[in-house]
């Protein structure tokens, strides 16, 4: 039962999503333009690019959402509400996520282009640089909670939530969230002004369909897990907890992607350069404070 | 619900998924076909074949990074279970992971100060 209902919600969030990203990107709010957008992709030609690798071509956009929806299996949405509660499910997160990196290098490789090739490897550089910062906060959120079931760490911040708790690992993850989801400044594979759409260049037709809106279950994966590390999940007052989690994961969503339009595209060597000399020791000196803070306050 | 049942969930999610893509590509299908003209193959690169071949060796400039990386990501399968019990071990706890981490940081420090924290 609760399978259908975070299926439908993941389908309605998706769709708001691309609403929100419209507002957030272009400043036109347009209920009904995702809908027309995605009927026209369907309607459109799905080309396939002479002598291109055709198993990665086809298999890159479907394993990309089986990831974002791997991702979304293990976030609660309210107290029962969420398709499999693993003992394990923050780390099943990570796996899951890993799958995005695979995901693309196949979109790259596949259509034997040369934009989307470069885009494909630079990615592999974005991961190297955002993957530590990705697992580091959530080892310092599994201290506090004692426990990586997802449901047990929004349970863990009933008095306290941890962007008050920890908010250096807070930011160090939204950050790497956003470069885990291609999202601008961080949107190396596709950069638009550079490479032509990078991973996205060769897609056409329904097969970008399913790229987008593979990237769309992907940043609300993301904002969803931003949500139960750090923002207390579905905990709020007054509103039941559905409602706090759909405002939450849509408010972090919206933030994610607003960013973009101030901020310009950063380098993969700087962005490198930025993660492993600042984020890195920033990731180990929040292991070490919250470590301090975990023996000292019982909470 | 067991822990294998909710593997068995798991995995129908990804067949499912393969279902639901391959409904959206037979609705494409149905709203219209792909005409199969020359010219359309040809990838994005200012309309003419790249004159090289694309699948070429790429210059992972990232190397120092990637090598770090490694490192770093073993590591980390042993900070799960550590973080888990850290509460209960206590300050045994910290010390023990204390030693380890600083012992990781410094080898951070050591390749920065080699220049493998560089794109090469």
């Amino acid at each position: 039962m609760s399978i259908v209902v975070v299926l439908l919600s993941l389908a309605a969030g998706a769709y708001a999503l691309a609403v929100i990203e419209r507002w957030a990107v272009h400043g036109h709010l347009s209920l009904t333009g995702p809908a027309w957008a995605a009927l026209a992709l369907l309607g459109r030609e799905s080309l396939l690019a002479r002598k291109s690798d055709r198993l990665f071509f086809e298999l890159g956009p479907v394993l990309l959402l089986v990831a974002g929806l791997m991702a979304v299996a293990v976030i609660p949405l309210a107290p029962g509400l969420i398709i499999t509660d693993l003992a394990t499910g923050a780390l099943f997160l990570n796996a899951a996520l890993a799958y995005v990196l695979v995901a693309l290098i196949m979109a790259g490789w596949g259509p034997n282009g040369a934009y989307a090739m470069i885009a494909g490897w630079r990615f592999l550089g974005q991961f190297i640089a955002y993957a530590m910062l990705i697992v580091m906060p959530i080892t310092a959120v599994a201290m506090r909670a004692e426990s990586l079931s997802t449901v047990e760490i929004v349970a863990s911040q009933e008095q306290l939530w941890n962007v008050l708790y920890q908010p250096m690992g807070f930011i160090l993850f939204v950050v790497a969230a956003m470069g885990l989801a291609w999202l601008p400044p961080l949107d190396l594979p596709d950069a638009t002004g550079e490479l032509a759409g990078g991973v996205e260049a060769e897609y056409t037709g329904v097969r970008l369909a399913v790229l987008r809106l593979a990237r769309m279950v992907i940043i609300l994966a993301l904002a969803g897990a931003t949500v139960t590390f750090y923002l207390g999940g579905w905990l709020g007052p007054w509103l039941p907890g559905w409602a706090w989690s759909a405002i939450k994961i849509l408010a972090v969503a919206a933030a994610m992607l607003s960013v973009g339009r101030y901020m310009p595209r950063i380098r993969e060597a700087r962005y490198l350069a930025l993660s492993w000399k600042l984020g890195i020791s920033l990731a180990l000196a929040n292991i070490f404070v919250v470590g301090v803070i975990a023996l000292v306050v019982p909470i | 619900m067991s822990e294998l049942s909710q593997y068995a969930i798991l995995f129908g999610l990804s067949v499912g998924v393969f279902g639901f893509v391959l409904s959206l590509y037979g609705l494409a299908r149905a709203i219209g076909r792909t005409r199969s003209e020359p010219g359309k193959g040809v990838p994005a690169t200012a309309g003419t074949l790249s004159r090289d071949p694309v699948w070429v060796r790429y210059h992972a400039r990232y190397a120092g990074y990637a090598l770090l990386f490694l490192a770093f990501d073993m590591e980390m399968a042993f900070m799960y279970p550590w973080a888990v019990v850290y509460r209960e071990e206590g300050l045994i706890a910290l010390l023990d992971m204390g030693v380890f981490l600083s012992i990781l940081f410094l080898g951070l420090l050591y390749g920065w100060s080699q220049g493998a924290l560089r794109r090469q």
